[in-house]
């Protein structure tokens, strides 16, 4: 890793011109090199550009924060668009800032660039218009969606064009199925042009692979087609309940896919109180409970405990208090029962991104998974 | 759909990233030893952390020595936290690996310890639902491979529990034979018991992750592979170099002497992966296949013209890392009167279309100054020189170095202007870390090379033929040094970079070791 971060930022925010943002650069760069001193040299380095979205000021300072971060994996031009529709005075702002990552002795300085550009009130197609000439020729081109709701305005269209890949976090929707909905409709339109990530599918990987695990075994894959009960248990905690809700939603909606099961029904939604969900298989009805608890510990927040029952067999997933650690146990009628402990633990926000930052291809699971999530909360 | 356990694991799918074996049981023959402890139990325990390997996996540790499966787990438990330096944070991993610990003590070289292990790996079987699928991997001194493979054989275990469903896979620990002779015989023993498919040969350097990725950079990349001959290369230097001297193992270095120890096996696959042709697939035949056709056009060195192409080198006293360190001859377990070779660099040609005249130089020894291995390309300089006078004298040829190990990475030399009004030039160099590009550490070879071979990839280990021509090259080697004894064997100081003879050697071709 690399060593300890410092930021270079040019003069307080200017109503935004390609040009000046260019020069504001330029001179931030010279400013740069001069602060390193003869002995390091500075380089500045670009994979990729990456668009971030954001619906909030406040908002806006953590993506810087996180930015830095993920620069030290991902060197890359960011480019962070503010939209505040309901701001005054209206307008576009402009400022432009470096993350460098400060070398050990002997070694270089590698920084990023950041513009972060502020648009108030019914500026989003002007905006739209400083991003597009800033993208740096020749590399590709990533759009972070990092806001609790997805509704991508129609002026989006013309980065949508140059994008290929767009970054989603389901865990911020606050309207789980609504947004689940939105981004699937939109999937439809664009799949096959545009890669779709969601960092919440992203966190569910150590569970969809333990769970996968347990199958492996020629005794115990049979099963997997006699299930008759899966009960997903999270954890009704405010602050993870988003991330939480969207998960259970598509880990049922992963298992159905994979197994072809059919969605018959949901149950009518009650106050509070997650619905259950009813699916054909080719072995009969397959109940799918989803519980709300109250759990101890939380760790990074990654869910739940998974119990399913097929047949007369038992596969259960228990996260461990500390959120790190994750046991296991299959009981099937005449074979021994297998259990282990592994560890659970997935990557922070800044991890995950840079994760599927080096990603590509499209990732068709999801795609399946997140259409019959659509189709399952419709109601 | 049909319910049988044939089919694939429908959950399996779109899983990015990851591979996992079938279940399966592994059995290691020399479990009291210091690779279990140090290496193989530290990367199987990292293994199943990480999810990398299957629900059930057991270990079964073979040794003499009376231990209950409890101390074997207790004894293995405490490794993996001093070699991996874990804090109690890990201890429900470490807990939950352990349980997967058995241990079988019995003496390994009488048919009945093979019974008791065949209960064992039965028992597992239905206990762990490993399904019969069982890799052997044998971490015992070499002389012991032929009782344990033929005792294998003898009580049924060399063949899979279910042919055609389930796996059986044994790995052998370098060196693999200590000659010619000695390596074709052992070969014959264990193909005679085991089919080729089912024999994994271990050199832990082709786990490494610079070793694979040079098979990237070669094979992924278009701008590499056009310059990569005669025509723009002037020669290839290979280095490995150890600051340790031989430590406990004086007995066996006195046996093996860095020929065996380095040369023929780690050395000479570094030199075929980078001089082999573009393979048509990157599966292990295939790779195999054209490794194999480098050692074959390997120019063999001749007996009497070893001075010619090879120096050898003994360490004496000296300082390593600021600490005075003894002779070779003074250490433990060695004779005063040794005459094994601690260092050696040679000259090779590989006679093809591709590499004709371009020499490949090897070197390798103990008590170098530093721990490193790396493989330089150094690019022929341009044919016409357009800068002239004083500031021309700092134009050196291009050079791309593969940094093997520590800090694994890449980095090009070039030449550049210095800024100013003069003409000025001075190399610079363009460098990839592995650790700061990506961020993560990469794993480690025996973590790498155990999931291969238990997901039955055999590229990264060597085939038998290929063990054969590299000791059709060594061999007339070591028998003119038996025949010359001490004669042409150069001493140099621990901590220097080799033997005087060595740097002559070099030059005398125009050319000089890279400063590693």
């Amino acid at each position: 890793m690399g060593g300890t971060l410092q930021e270079f930022a040019l003069g307080e925010p200017r109503p935004a011109n390609v040009g000046e943002i260019e020069a504001g650069l330029s001179a931030m760069w010279r400013s740069a090199a001069e602060a390193s001193g003869a002995e390091s040299a500075v380089t500045r380095a670009s994979a990729l550009t990456l668009l971030v979205y954001v619906d909030r000021e406040e908002a806006a300072r953590e993506v810087n924060n996180l930015i830095a971060e993920v620069t030290r994996q991902n060197p890359c031009r960011a480019v962070v668009m503010v939209m505040d529709p309901q701001g005054a005075p209206p307008g576009l702002m402009a400022s432009v800032s470096a993350h460098c990552h400060m070398p050990v002795e002997g070694e270089r300085q590698i920084c990023s660039e950041q513009i972060t550009l502020n648009a108030r009130g019914a500026t989003g197609p002007e905006l739209i218009s400083v991003v597009l000439p800033l993208t740096v020729s020749g590399l590709p081109i990533y759009l972070w969606w990092r806001a609790e709701s997805f509704a991508m305005p129609a002026y989006f269209e013309q980065i949508l064009r140059v994008t290929q890949h767009v970054i989603v976090d389901s865990a911020r929707f606050a309207a789980t199925g609504a947004d689940l909905r939105a981004l699937a409709a939109w999937l439809e339109k664009y799949s096959g042009r545009i890669r779709l990530s969601d960092l919440n599918w992203a966190r569910t990987t150590p569970w969809r692979e333990v769970m996968a695990q347990c199958f492996d075994s020629p005794d115990r894959r049979p099963y997997l087609h006699r299930i008759r009960e899966l009960r997903i248990e999270y954890e009704m905690e405010s602050a993870r309940l988003n991330t939480q809700r969207a998960q259970s939603l598509l880990l049922a909606a992963w298992l159905a896919t994979r197994l072809g099961w059919e969605f018959q029904r949901a149950e009518p939604r009650g106050e509070n109180m997650p619905r259950g969900f009813y699916f054909q298989s080719g072995g009969g009805e397959v109940r799918v409970e989803r519980v709300l608890r109250k759990m101890e510990g939380g760790g990074s927040g990654v869910c739940f405990s998974f119990v399913i029952e097929a047949d007369g067999a038992r596969f259960s997933f228990s996260r461990g208090p500390d959120g790190k650690v994750v046991q296991t146990r299959a009981e099937a009628p005449g074979l021994p029962p297998i259990g282990r402990t592994v560890r659970i633990e997935a990557g922070d926000e800044v991890e995950i991104l840079n994760d599927e930052l080096m990603l590509s291809g499209r990732d068709h699971v999801y795609e399946e998974a997140l259409a019959l999530v659509a189709r399952m909360t419709r109601y | 759909m049909p319910e049988t356990a044939e089919m694939v694991n429908p959950l399996r799918e779109g899983i990015r990233l990851r591979r996992t074996p079938d279940p399966c049981s592994m059995v290691i023959f020399g479990a009291s030893g210091d690779l279990t402890e140090r290496k193989l139990i530290p990367a199987l325990f990292y293994l199943s952390r990480e999810r990398m390997l299957p629900p059930g996996f057991s270990v079964v540790g073979c040794a003499r020595t009376p231990k209950t499966d409890e101390q074997f787990s207790q004894a293995m438990s405490a490794g993996v936290k001093k070699f991996l330096h874990l804090t109690a944070e890990s201890d429900a991993f470490v807990q939950g690996f352990a349980k997967g610990l058995h241990y079988v003590a019995d003496d390994f070289s009488t048919p009945e310890a093979y019974q008791k292990l065949k209960d064992t790996l039965d028992h597992l079987d239905q206990e762990h639902g490993t399904a019969g699928n069982r890799l052997f991997y044998l971490a015992t001194p070499p002389s012991f491979f032929p009782v344990i493979v033929g005792l294998l054989g003898a009580a049924g275990l060399a063949k899979p529990k279910d042919p055609g469903k389930t796996w059986t896979r044994i790995i052998l620990e370098k060196p693999f034979g200590r000659s010619l002779e000695s390596a074709r015989e052992l070969n014959q023993t264990v193909t005679s018991v085991f089919e080729e498919d089912q024999v994994y040969r271990i050199d832990h350097y082709l786990g490494k992750e610079t070793v694979q990725n040079l098979l990237v950079f070669r094979f992924a990349n278009g701008i590499f592979e056009p310059f990569w001959n005669r025509r723009y290369i002037d020669h290839v230097q290979i280095s490995v170099a150890e600051e340790l001297g031989v430590e406990n193992r004086g007995a066996y270095y006195e046996e093996a002497g860095l020929l065996r120890d380095m040369i023929q096996n780690h050395v000479l696959q570094l030199l075929s992966l980078v001089a082999m042709e573009p393979p048509a697939t990157f599966e292990a035949t295939a790779v195999r296949d054209e490794k194999a056709k480098v050692m074959r056009a390997l120019r063999p060195i001749h007996l009497e013209r070893v001075a010619e192409f090879v120096v050898r080198g003994q360490y004496v006293e000296g300082f390593v890392g600021g600490k005075k360190v003894p002779a070779y001859r003074t250490e433990p377990k060695v004779s005063p009167a040794s005459n094994t070779e601690t260092y050696a660099a040679f000259k090779f040609f590989i006679d093809n279309w591709r590499w004709a005249d371009v020499p490949f130089y090897l070197r390798s020894g103990k008590r170098l100054p530093k721990r490193v291995s790396e493989i330089s390309i150094q690019f022929r300089r341009v044919p016409h020189l357009l800068f002239r006078g004083a500031g021309a004298e700092g134009i050196e040829p291009n050079i791309l170095s593969i940094r093997i190990q520590p800090n694994e990475g890449i980095s090009l030399k070039f030449c550049a202007k210095l800024p100013g009004t003069t003409m000025q030039i001075r190399p610079v160099e363009m460098e990839f870390l592995y650790g700061e590009s990506f961020g993560a550490a990469p794993p480690t070879a025996y973590e790498t090379l155990l999931l291969d071979c238990m997901l039955g990839d055999a590229t990264l280990f060597n085939r038998a033929d290929a063990v054969d021509l590299s000791w059709e090259l060594v061999d007339p080697i070591l028998e003119r040094w038996k025949q010359d004894g001490p004669q042409g064997l150069a001493p140099y100081a621990a901590g220097s970079w080799g033997p005087q003879e060595a740097d002559d050697f070099i030059e005398r071709d125009g050319r000089q070791w890279r400063r590693l």
